[in-house]
């Protein structure tokens, strides 16, 4: 059935809130399930969806529907809810555009009739690619506010690959497509055909043709300018935009990892500051000079002295019969000396001493002489003023 | 022998702990001079003189690894906090000026408060106060009156290490 133009139309308008639904399903899902149409037929009460195929506005696939794509794209437009496209969509227009002008060139004083209507398809091609690009950076522009918005509440790790992807995959391939400065991009082709277009606006002797080339040349200086203005909103606005999302994003995730455990992680490292003392320069290091001292205490051990010489005990017995063999002993000191000399080869103090007792013995006669007379005996360093007494009997011997 | 201009005081900021910035009249000299002093400073310190655009700082084996971890914590949780409330805590960390009672309304109702109160530096008002004035010290912040500051280029330093963690843990997942 050949519906009329304006009940087309019509139709649409009457029913653009289901319409609406069905682009939303298929912008989702790709599909619109038999399911879902059923749904949102019963939920707005209204069954159109005899017309919406009779009107060629849905097409069966299988058992399940979509827009057909001549719709879908009017809706979108209207909308300006445009998925961003992969720049090798894109890239097809270099091909199709590359190859008219080649053709173009070559047949440029060929047949007329060919040449013109290549000039038409060219500028038609040149008009969907520019128009493609524009919806591109404007798709671009709406997903970025949106993720930097995040309305969605999209996870940190989900809103890097999200912005990375953009970034790698979108943003930096079509500014390469619109780099005039690129040998190989589009742009720098466009710029090619306007400067041949300029050309022959004035110089082809055809007037259609000539036409043809002034329309070309001026849409050319139109598209130009539009595309340079895609290109700054791309690296001036979108592309910043997408990358401090990410920074943002990758920051924020650093952060929320280091908190879950701050004291496990390894930190940054910061100069440990050197105090300055205020009344001496010195003053740290000498302190620290004496802490130091403590810093490292070694054991010390004391040992015990061990005396390998065995303790001197004084004979009595012994030097009392070497007294009595000697009798009589004229100066008892000397003898003690001489003694003690013989018998150690060495006179000890204390030796010397012990030996005197025997001077005290009861049982010994003691000397002193009419008039007492001292003598001075020498021990080591020490001089010793002694009496002189002769011992004359020891006992009753 | 002769040093290059404002050389004593390069040498005690540094020193001191403290991050040059580009804006002081000492950073241009350490530009200039970066292979001199990189070398004085290896030579005499054994120390690693740092030049970034940002900021200039020293490292040296003996870091200060507990002040390093609370600025850290401090920035993370400011960070996590003004995120939180939807603004972009990257812009405003750079560009804006901070009152302190807004760092104390952020800490005071965190959802990190155990952490917070578990950390000596960070546990209540007064040592947060005290904490502020380590950071002005270090040049990490700038106090523009008592009790409001702007943060300086310094807190790159900390915020490429919050970039360095994600890059570790994807390396490791890798």
């Amino acid at each position: 059935m050949k519906a009329e133009p304006r009940t087309i139309l019509r139709f649409l308008l009457e029913y653009f809130e289901i319409i609406n639904e069905l682009y939303e399903i298929q912008s989702k899902d790709s599909v619109i399930t038999f399911e879902a149409l059923n749904e949102i037929i019963t939920k707005h009460k209204t069954d159109i969806k005899q017309q919406l195929i009779d009107y060629k506005i849905l097409n069966s696939v299988n058992d399940n529907f979509e827009i057909r794509t001549v719709y879908y794209n009017l809706i979108e437009f209207i909308l300006s809810e445009f998925k961003p496209m992969l720049p090798e969509t894109i890239e097809k227009y270099h091909v199709s555009i590359a190859e008219l002008f080649r053709k173009i060139k070559d047949n440029i004083k060929g047949d007329k009739v060919i040449l013109n209507q290549r000039l038409t398809d060219l500028a038609g091609e040149i008009r969907a690619f520019y128009e493609m690009v524009e919806k591109n950076t404007i798709s671009l522009l709406n997903e970025t506010r949106e993720l930097k918005a995040n309305v969605k509440k999209i996870d940190y790790r989900e809103k890097i690959v999200r912005a990375s992807r953009w970034i790698d995959e979108y943003i930096i391939p079509l500014n390469k497509i619109l780099d005039i400065n690129h040998s190989a991009s589009i742009a720098n082709k466009l710029y090619d055909i306007s400067e041949f277009s300029n050309k022959h606006r004035l110089v082809c002797d055809d007037e259609n043709t000539r036409v043809l080339f002034e329309k070309l040349y001026f849409q050319m200086i139109q598209v130009n300018d539009n595309l340079l203005r895609q290109s700054k909103i791309l690296t001036t606005e979108l592309l910043p935009l997408i990358e401090r999302i990410r920074t943002e994003s990758i920051i924020l995730t650093g952060w929320i990892t280091f908190l879950k455990n701050p004291y496990k992680q390894k930190v940054p490292k910061i100069f440990e500051g050197k105090r300055t003392n205020i009344y001496s320069k010195n003053t740290f290091f000498n302190a620290s000079e004496l802490f130091e001292q403590f810093k490292n205490d070694t054991a010390v051990y004391f040992e015990e002295e061990i005396n390998t010489d065995e303790k001197w005990i004084f004979d009595k017995e012994f030097f009392t019969e070497k007294l009595k063999s000697n009798l009589p002993v004229t100066d008892f000191f000397k003898w003690c000396n001489k003694t003690l000399k013989e018998e150690y080869k060495k006179v000890e103090i204390e030796k010397f001493f012990a030996l005197t007792t025997l001077a005290f013995d009861e049982d010994i006669q003691r000397d002193f002489g009419k008039k007492p007379e001292f003598d001075k005996i020498k021990i080591n360093d020490l001089t010793l003023t002694v009496p002189k007494i002769t011992i004359t009997k020891y006992g009753i011997s | 022998m002769e040093f290059p201009n404002h050389h004593r005081q390069i040498v005690e900021d540094l020193m001191s702990g403290k991050f040059i910035l580009p804006q002081e009249r000492t950073y241009p000299v350490l530009k200039d001079n970066e292979q001199s002093y990189t070398y004085f400073f290896k030579a005499s310190f054994n120390y690693d003189l740092k030049i970034t655009q940002d900021f200039v700082y020293l490292v040296s084996d003996e870091s200060n690894e507990t002040l390093s971890r609370d600025i850290c914590i401090f920035i993370a949780i400011l960070s996590y906090e003004i995120d939180r409330e939807g603004k972009n805590f990257m812009e405003l960390i750079q560009f804006s000026e901070f009152e302190v009672d807004e760092i104390e309304n952020y800490f005071t109702n965190s959802s990190y408060i155990d952490l917070i109160l578990s950390n000596k530096q960070l546990k209540d008002t007064d040592s947060r106060k005290n904490f502020i004035n380590t950071l002005n010290r270090r040049n990490i912040i700038e106090k523009t009156s008592d009790n409001r500051f702007m943060f300086t280029s310094a807190h790159k330093f900390f915020m490429d290490f919050a970039v360095d963690i994600v890059k570790f843990e994807n390396a490791e997942q890798n």
